[in-house]
């Protein structure tokens, strides 16, 4: 964290006009309050409508207080195989983050460590996969897994989520040792370290923190994603983002089951997040300067 | 599926003790021993019930049941994607009625015809209504569906509302858009009529539902589209009305489940639907209107002949699966609509009903008051009125558009139609 | 990978065969190699066939999914067609909209969060608790709180006269700048925090010099901060902005590209082409239109930077 925790506004005041900071300070902090409460409603709704009795989830003008009840998590216990969309959510974006991490870091240590003027471009090139835009490749992709026998599982879709992934890792890594000295490996080389020796044992202890905050991107990127999902897997492989959609029903709106559902799926990244945010937070400021 | 299914198999035991058919059911060498069948199922009511049953069938045969729970949206994509890519992921699929012509026209299932005639009498095919037999499934001489689900448009209305107004339940179209105004009072919350307004199959399905009582359709005797026909653009001058004058203001945002909640909330005096969800007015846990609903039928254009809107859903075996596993499936098939067990699928509230004898059923009866309504508006039913034919997911498409820009965008009815039209005739 | 620097040049030269800098370049080659074949196989092989397939009418659901040449037909049909026209209009209002606020707004919010402190770093962890949502679930939590009949905004903005009583999803106006909000409730944080990143960065020595120099806050901040943050910004605006154009989810569940065609958007557009009528030709149009935009809105983002770039330092 040494990057950011450098304040590295000017110097505090003199004591005279530490009042007129405080004050300052204290508009700041109101502001933010302000701004978490508007963030925080959406939110806490998510999680309260679980608990709403279906009845009262309609009421006209809309209650405040109600009975909680656990109805709705009895619903989608009865409707879906809650475990088995778990444990597919967790293969999925666990399996697409290693991979990713295993294709990109390296591809990003060797970017950012050659000296030729395509590097650059080649990991600008990464960066610019982001812009495919699904549709465009998901019927191809969808042909080509039913040709090598992999449609429906989780493969499928862990190899499409790679492909969007380790681009982003390749990125974000090529950023990160970009950023770090190369001198230690260079004295390592020296004193007659191998060339991957100095990748594994020297480079890589000092990005711990960008691997973390990559393969938190990765994991929730594909614990999210729903469209290629969706596409590609069946009945025994479908992730929680799936279901979601069944979950909130065509033909009938059951906010309930929603909310219960999201318990499973959007809470516990959710948690993750808020956990690991000093890596997320490390990721972004790396992968920036 | 480990939890789900312990659970359920549970209670699937329960029920065969229940049903009498325990008996037969451990009697029977089971002929069908390490098959899976994958259902791809419509999100409906009957969707979780049959995953509920399934195990009764996996008693008596052998067969493991799956049932893949989808949305609307994800089912017709994934089943598609199936079809076309021959990838055989589901053995069965939920049919919606108007999939018919497609499936027809490019083979995706299996052609029901000899199976029906060899099995007609295990199949008491007498006791199906041929209405639902007709129109989910028959498209060009094939039987490309089985029916397990017909749903009846019906009416649905509020006693206390209409008799406080003094209005008699209407039996005509005109009646029902005269009532429906008079009976608006946005003052004290309560409106007329209700509809699906949202962009997309929502409303285009709602409107075609009230441009049939009105006298419109579709296709022309020659079966081209006449989306532009003055009859269609005279009934979506009234539709708008309607939703101009008399519903809740949501309704332009409203799909199935919008519409069904107003009406269940008691913002509503009468609503045209699916049968499906009568069940759900009688439910204290979701209704507020418990005591003053009531069913009837659809209400008919003034001079034109009783027709009641038909909908529902088959099961369609995939052609791409082995003989097998065909076989398999249509024992299953077979299993589901056979009457003991169709009964059951609608004791436990799958508002799937396809047999006389299920909706003359006295328990049935005394559980939902409304199933002579069914069994009437069956007898008289209109399955055609969303024209079966390949290209209706296109048309219904150009058409929720148009009706929705109709209602919201303050678009011409005439303009809107011609260019819908004009999109239509590209297709065929 | 021609040039050499002098810098690798001076390390010694310890094995015979190969010269270290040619041993080093084959060895940083093969380290590139997996990801670069791995991206070009499953992301370039399919966008290259969905290239060729937009020159043709591939209907998979008609005439047994035969192929027929039609040249640019595709092409010209999306951009004369009132629909296609309107979903690419609506798809750079959604963008642009979005990109704007988010970038004003994100700056505001990383100003607020700059100064460093305990109370700071845990509002920024919970700032960025919406970044991690599903999208899909995002657009269905505002259609519920939105809802005109039951939802906890909705119902009041109707109910105070504030909104049309249809509900701001309904309004043919009003719908696309609701789902812009949406977007922007979703990602201004993120890129509050990219920009956050690029503040905390600067070096505080020029910050203090211009303290010193008795600049007004404003002052500073338009002459100092914001051109050293350029970068930054540049980044961040290019990020969203391909995210934004790509904008399905949040559409997708709240008004599936209505009221008539109000927010059909490039994606739900391409997706219903794609995956509900199985068009693959024009769906691969409409997929190679969105990545052209995209590319050409990139460059000309890098070019006005660029530019803003040479003349902060002329100044």
């Amino acid at each position: 964290m040494s990057v950011t925790t450098l304040d590295s506004r000017p110097a505090r005041a003199p004591s005279r006009r530490r009042t007129a900071l405080q004050q300052r300070v204290l508009r700041e902090r109101t502001a933010l309050v302000i701004i978490l409460i508007i963030y925080m409603v959406p939110v806490l709704w998510l999680v309260a409508t679980a608990y709403k009795p279906p009845k009262d989830m309609f009421s006209s003008p809309p209650t405040f207080i109600f009975e909680p009840t656990l109805h709705n998590f009895r619903r989608v216990f009865e409707v879906f195989d809650v475990w088995s969309l778990l444990k597919s959510s967790i293969i999925i974006s666990l399996g697409s983050a290693v991979l990713s991490l295993l294709l990109g870091v390296p591809a990003g240590y060797a970017l950012a460590r050659s000296q030729s003027r395509y590097a650059i471009v080649i990991a600008y090139f990464f960066l610019a996969i982001r812009i495919v835009p699904i549709i465009a490749t998901l019927i191809p992709f969808y042909l080509m897994m039913r040709d090598i026998g992999l449609l429906g599982t989780w493969w499928a879709v862990i190899l499409v989520n790679t492909t969007l992934n380790c681009a982003f890792v390749t990125w974000m890594m090529f950023s990160y040792f970009r950023s770090l000295p190369k001198d230690m490996e260079e004295a390592a080389l020296t004193d007659g370290c191998t060339l991957w020796g100095a990748f594994w044992r020297v480079a890589l202890p000092t990005v711990i923190p960008g691997i973390i905050a990559s393969a938190l991107f990765c994991v929730m990127f594909s614990w999210n994603d729903f469209l290629v999902a969706m596409f590609l897997t069946n009945t025994d492989s479908k992730p929680l983002s799936v279901a979601l959609l069944a979950a909130f029903g065509t033909k009938d709106i059951t906010w309930g089951t929603l909310g219960a559902l999201a318990h499973f799926s959007t809470i516990p990244i959710m948690l993750m997040a808020l956990f690991l945010n000093r890596y997320f937070i490390q990721g972004v400021t790396r992968g920036v300067n | 599926m480990t939890k789900l299914n312990s659970t359920a198999r549970r209670l699937g035991a329960a029920l065969l003790l229940s049903t009498g058919l325990a008996g037969a059911a451990f009697a029977a060498d089971k002929p069908l021993d390490g098959v899976t069948l994958t259902i791809a199922s419509q999100n409906d009511q009957f969707a979780a019930v049959i995953a509920k049953l399934a195990p009764q069938f996996e008693e008596k045969t052998g067969a493991t049941v799956k049932v893949d729970i989808l949305d609307y949206g994800s089912l017709l994509t994934k089943t598609q994607a199936d079809f076309v890519g021959h990838t055989k992921s589901y053995d069965m699929v939920t049919m919606d009625i108007v999939w018919a012509g497609q499936y027809a026209d490019n083979g995706y299932s299996v052609d029901l015809t000899d199976w029906i005639k060899r099995d007609a009498a295990e199949l008491q095919i007498d006791d199906i209504y041929p209405a639902a037999l007709k129109y989910i499934g028959q498209y060009d001489g094939k039987q490309v569906a089985f029916p397990f689900a017909g749903y009846a448009a019906v009416m649905a209305y509020r006693k206390d509302l209409l008799d406080a107004a003094g209005i008699k339940v209407p039996e005509t179209a005109e009646d029902f858009v005269e009532a429906a105004i008079k009976l608006t009072d946005p003052s004290k919350k309560i409106y007329g009529f209700v509809a699906n307004g949202q962009k997309g199959a929502a409303v285009a399905q709602d409107w075609l539902q009230y441009n049939a009582q009105l006298g419109g359709s579709v296709l022309n005797a020659e079966g081209k589209p006449v989306l532009n026909s003055d009859a269609n653009i005279a009934s979506l001058k009234v539709y708008k009305e309607l939703f101009d004058k008399a519903a809740p203001p949501g309704a332009v945002d409203y799909d199935w489940g919008g519409r069904e909640e107003s009406f269940r909330q008691g913002l509503v005096a009468m609503m045209e639907t699916w049968s499906v969800g009568a069940p759900g007015y009688y439910d204290p846990s979701m209704s507020n209107i418990v005591d003053s609903v009531a069913i009837t039928y659809t209400p008919v254009g003034k001079g034109l002949p009783p027709k009641f809107g038909f909908g529902g859903w088959g099961l369609a075996i995939n052609n791409d699966i082995d003989e097998k596993k065909k076989e398999a499936s249509w024992e299953f098939i077979k299993w589901l609509v056979s009457p003991p067990v169709h009964k059951e699928m609608n004791m436990l509230g799958a508002g799937s009903y396809i047999r006389k004898s299920t909706l003359a059923d006295p328990e049935l009866n005394a559980k939902y008051p409304f199933l002579p309504i069914i069994a009437k508006s069956f007898e008289n039913a209109d399955g055609d009125y969303r024209p079966r034919i390949p290209q209706y997911p296109e048309i219904q498409d150009l058409l929720g558009t148009a009706v929705n820009a109709v209602l919201v965008g303050g678009a011409d009815p005439k303009a809107a139609l011609d260019e819908a039209q004009k999109q239509a005739e590209k297709l065929f | 990978m021609t040039s050499i620097s002098a810098g690798t040049a001076s390390v010694p030269r310890r094995r015979s065969g190969l010269r270290f800098t040619d041993r080093r370049k084959l060895f940083l080659f093969c380290l590139a190699v997996p990801a670069v074949a791995y991206v070009i196989a499953i992301a370039v092989y399919p966008l290259a066939q969905g290239i060729v397939y937009s020159f043709y009418d591939y209907n998979l659901l008609r005439r047994g999914g035969r192929m027929t040449f039609v040249g640019l037909e595709n092409y010209r049909e999306l951009l004369t067609d009132a629909t296609g026209q309107r979903a690419l209009i609506n798809t750079f209002a959604f963008t642009f909209g979005a990109v704007v606020f988010e970038f004003v707004l994100g700056l505001g919010l990383a100003l607020l969060l700059w100064r460093d402190s305990r109370f700071n770093r845990i509002a920024l962890a919970f700032l960025l608790i919406p970044v991690t949502i599903t999208p899909l679930v995002v657009g269905l939590i505002f259609r519920a709180l939105l809802a005109v009949d039951y939802g906890y905004i909705g119902y009041y903005l109707a109910e105070w006269g504030i909104t049309d009583p249809r509900g701001l999803f309904a309004g043919t106006s009003t719908a696309l700048p609701t789902l812009i909000f949406i977007d922007i409730w979703e990602w201004t944080p993120l890129v509050a925090l990219i920009l956050l990143a690029g503040l905390k960065s600067l070096p505080g020595d020029i910050l203090e010099a211009a303290l010193a120099d008795g600049a007004t806050p404003a002052q500073r901040f338009r002459l100092v901060i914001l051109p050293l943050l350029l970068p930054t910004v540049f980044l961040a605006l290019v990020l969203r902005m391909m995210d934004a154009f790509r904008v399905f989810d949040s559409i997708f569940v709240t008004t599936g590209g209505g009221p008539a065609d109000a927010t059909n958007s490039m994606m739900v557009y391409g997706v219903k082409q794609g995956l509900q009528f199985f068009n693959i030709g024009y769906a691969s149009a409409i997929g190679n239109v969105t990545i052209l935009c995209i590319a050409f809105m990139a460059a000309a983002f890098a070019l006005l930077i660029r530019r803003a770039d040479v003349r902060a330092n002329e100044t």
